[in-house]
């Protein structure tokens, strides 16, 4: 226990009472310790006994080392001890001090041998600093000492990159200049096929429809050589228009404005389902191998343009190894990562995939020729062999369904076409949109048709009435809903997607609707890349029939549409 | 460069035998400077520092060699035959008492005798064996010696070693004698107090003297005995001197012992 201050006064004379000096090494704001020359506590104050816990007799006659921590007591032993004894002192010696419950207490320690005349130590003594405080700061200090080192070097080391970065920054600057141009090359290509494709659907709906009307009135005739002329005639030239309806068909997807019916698919069960097919377009010299990844995940896309990217990429693998070869199609769950889509310009969102990968072991493509494929028309391939527009179907049809598509090309060794589809997170109806349960049926209902393009109108009227319906006719959205007013029970309404007039096929279909619940609307379109189509997607609740359509198409969608609940 | 340089050797004194004295963990040559000068005139007295200590190259040291007590045998080794010593006296303090024994058994014929002041083989207890120290405490010294820079401020210790040039710093804030790098002393601890040397005693043919201290923390008696029985060819000699330095606290005594001995 601290004992209380002494109560005596200075003397007159001004020398210090006994008192006043007991309390000045007592109460000294540090702790002083004599030991003997064994290193024994002779004496000690009762600031030092205060800090360390115990009562002043309870250290006299205890060896000093056994106040230190284990490091301590070794450091002092080996570096302190022969230190002192050398020089006679040591000074700010750190050293850590055990308190009697066992805490540390981190002391700066200061030693001087007092000897006698013949140079015998007579004791030493011990000035005991509390560093508490100080070796918090000293260790902040360290740690900011530490922290600006590094600073530094890293700055440095930035200063000697700096060139090297500028160098590649640039370089990167124009990569993605570059791809940009490339992107908007694409893009550009798209537009233009699009409006090509969509102006040539309408006319192949009439061209289609003319010649499917002379087949049918044909049918009726009594057989002749000359009528099995007509009709052979006749075929060709709706061989030729369906050729031509595929072509746009692929342009739009290219165009990424391909009316998509995407579903909830298991990739390995529809491989499965085409690997007769795939095989016979391979051919007998490619051998064809599928890997399924184990516990694949499902995916959301058009199961029937996923059919053709494949018969696609296929044809392109079996041009690829004319001496024969091995064809792979693996799946797997993929997961694109932030840092890779970042590497991609255009817009992929990261998160879960199902990766379908078509590879090849045939001649491979040079870095020029990948950096062209997926654009429309571009073909390697003879004149007359290739349309240059498989790829570029694939690439549409995965970009439009959220994916990405990944090409691997080695010369001599091969090529790996990798599509990324993304995995389904919502619950979305399996069940086919469009069942190919093709009646050719009529009826007698009443059939509104909204068509501004004269020849198609014609057509799909012609058609309806043959069937049996009474068909309405309409060339606006306005001009639709006066006839509506009108009549009471129209069954069913066909529209064009694209009116005229500020009224497109969608707000009418909506405006009808308001007006008639549950009224039946068709929509068609040459292309869809706005109302009837969300980000290339059908809408869950509308139906569709794309141009150009032939005779039983249409009869086929309205007869199931009006037999629908 | 020579083990000569590196080690910051120092001859003196004229003789036809050798002593070769080594400090150990903790200080440097120094450490003899009460007990060197007796032998210079009967011996060619030979002092270095180990790598890292007094005025040895820093430059040099390598964390991988040093790790084991043999890399600084190897250092002695070469500083016994860039000296070309055969058949000398060799004096090792604490931790050098074992280098010096394995340096003998590396070069046989370098040393003729050892002088050991207070050697240990092992200074971890194990099993009955008594080292003086649990491995919990060697652990908590190692634990320690991580986090703080031992015995010299933390704030200072980083300008002693951060100021090669002006080494002088290092001394007004310190010692002019016992010089140690904090951060390879630090590494030289590791060394030492995991260090288990006890299967080569026996190995030892050189004739050996145990200098045992009383008190002595860092060797204890117990200790000295053991290293005493395992040694083929020794005498034991307990002290009156106590600690762990009697060629500092009680150099008489010392050099009247290794007198007796050679």
């Amino acid at each position: 226990m601290r004992p209380s201050r002494p109560s005596a006064t200075l003397s007159d004379d001004g020398d210090l009472p006994d008192e006043d000096l007991e309390d000045l090494y007592e109460n000294a704001p540090c702790g002083y310790l004599s030991l003997r020359p064994d290193g024994r506590i002779h004496k000690v104050n009762q600031t030092f006994a205060t800090w360390l816990g115990y009562e002043k007799v309870g250290l006299i006659g205890r060896r000093w080392l056994d106040l230190l921590n284990i490091a301590g007591k070794i450091y002092y032993e080996t570096h302190f001890a022969p230190l002192l004894r050398m020089q006679g002192s040591f000074h700010e010696v750190a050293l850590d001090l055990v308190t009697q419950v066992g805490t540390p207490l981190p002391v700066l320690v200061n030693a001087n041998e007092r000897r006698d005349a013949a140079g015998q130590v007579l004791f030493t003594r011990i000035t005991v600093f509390n560093a508490k405080d100080r070796r918090r700061y000293e260790r902040d200090l360290r740690d900011a000492q530490a922290r600006a080192d590094k600073a530094a070097s890293a700055l440095q080391a930035l200063n000697a990159h700096l060139e090297a970065r500028v160098t590649e920054a640039v370089a990167e600057r124009l990569k993605a200049e570059e791809a940009l141009r490339q992107s908007q090359k694409m893009e550009a290509i798209g537009q233009l096929t699009g409006g090509v494709a969509h102006d040539f659907n309408n006319l192949l709906t009439v061209m289609i429809g003319g010649v499917d009307a002379i087949v049918r009135q044909v049918e009726r005739l009594p057989k002749s050589p000359e009528i099995a002329r007509i009709r052979r005639s006749a075929d060709m030239a709706l061989h030729g228009a369906r050729r031509a309806a595929t072509l746009t068909a692929r342009l739009l997807a290219f165009a990424r404005r391909q009316p998509l019916a995407p579903k909830v698919i298991e990739p390995n069960r529809l491989i499965s389902g085409l690997a007769d097919l795939l095989q016979r377009t391979l051919g007998e010299t490619v051998t064809l191998e599928t890997v399924s990844g184990a516990g694949l995940w499902r995916a959301l896309a058009d199961p029937s343009e996923l059919e053709n990217a494949l018969v696609n990429l296929c044809v392109n693998a079996r041009d690829a190894m004319p001496e024969g070869g091995r064809l792979t199609i693996e799946t797997s769950n993929a997961y694109l990562d932030e840092a890779y889509v970042a590497t991609i310009l255009e817009p992929v969102a990261p998160g879960q995939y199902v990766m379908v990968a078509v590879t090849d072991t045939g001649h491979g493509m040079t870095p020029d020729i990948l950096a062209q494929v997926f654009e429309p028309f571009f073909t390697t391939k003879e004149v007359g062999k290739g349309t240059g527009l498989g790829l570029s179907q694939v690439y549409g049809f995965v970009r439009q369904s959220g994916g990405h598509v990944r090409i691997y090309s080695e010369v001599g060794q091969g090529t790996t076409i990798k599509l990324y589809l993304p995995r389904v997170t919502e619950n979305v109806s399996e069940e086919a949109r469009d069942s190919p349960n093709r009646k050719v049926d009529g009826g007698g209902e009443i059939i509104l048709v909204v068509e501004d393009h004269e020849e198609v109108r014609a057509f799909s009227c012609g058609v309806l009435r043959e069937l049996g319906y009474q068909v309405l006719e309409a060339t606006t959205g306005r001009h639709a809903l006066e006839i509506l007013q009108r009549t009471s029970d129209v069954a069913l309404v066909f529209t064009d997607v694209v009116l005229p007039d500020g009224m497109d096929g969608r707000a009418l279909a909506e405006e009808m609707q308001r007006r008639r619940a549950g009224l039946k609307v068709l929509f068609t379109t040459g292309y869809t890349r706005n109302a009837i189509v969300h980000n290339g997607r059908l809408d869950a609740d509308v139906e569709f029939l794309g141009k150009p359509f032939t005779f039983s198409d249409l009869a086929a969608k309205v007869r199931s549409m009006l037999d629908s609940e | 460069m020579s083990a000569i340089e590196r080690n910051n050797v120092k001859v003196v004194g004229s003789g036809e035998r050798a002593m070769v004295f080594a400090h150990g963990f903790g200080c440097d040559q120094n450490m003899w400077r009460f007990v060197a000068p007796a032998f210079e005139d009967s011996f060619r007295v030979v002092l270095f520092d180990h790598v890292g200590a007094g005025g040895s190259d820093l430059s040099v040291y390598d964390p991988d060699k040093y790790a084991s007590l043999g890399g600084y045998a190897d250092d002695l080794v070469e500083i016994g035959h860039e000296l070309g010593l055969q058949g000398a006296v060799f004096v090792g303090h604490s931790v050098s008492a074992m280098i010096g024994a394995l340096a003998s058994l590396k070069a046989p014929g370098l040393f003729g005798s050892l002088v050991m002041v207070g050697p240990s083989p092992r200074y971890i207890d194990d099993g009955d064996y008594v080292g003086g120290f649990s491995e919990a405490q060697i652990e908590e010294l190692l634990q320690f010696l991580g986090d703080n820079h031992m015995g010299w401020s933390a704030a200072m210790a980083p300008a002693i070693m951060g100021n090669p040039d002006r080494p002088e710093l290092g001394e007004e804030l310190t010692n002019s004698f016992c010089r140690t790098d904090p951060e390879i002393a630090k590494a030289f601890a590791r060394t030492t107090f995991t260090s288990d040397n006890r299967a080569d005693l026996p190995k030892v043919t050189a004739r050996s003297l145990v200098l045992q201290c009383s008190e002595d923390i860092i060797a204890p008696t117990a200790v000295g005995e053991y290293v005493h029985s395992q040694l083929p060819n020794s005498e034991l000699k307990i002290m009156r001197a106590t600690g762990h330095c009697p060629n500092l606290s009680a150099p008489d005594e010392t050099i009247a012992a290794i007198r007796d001995f050679v």
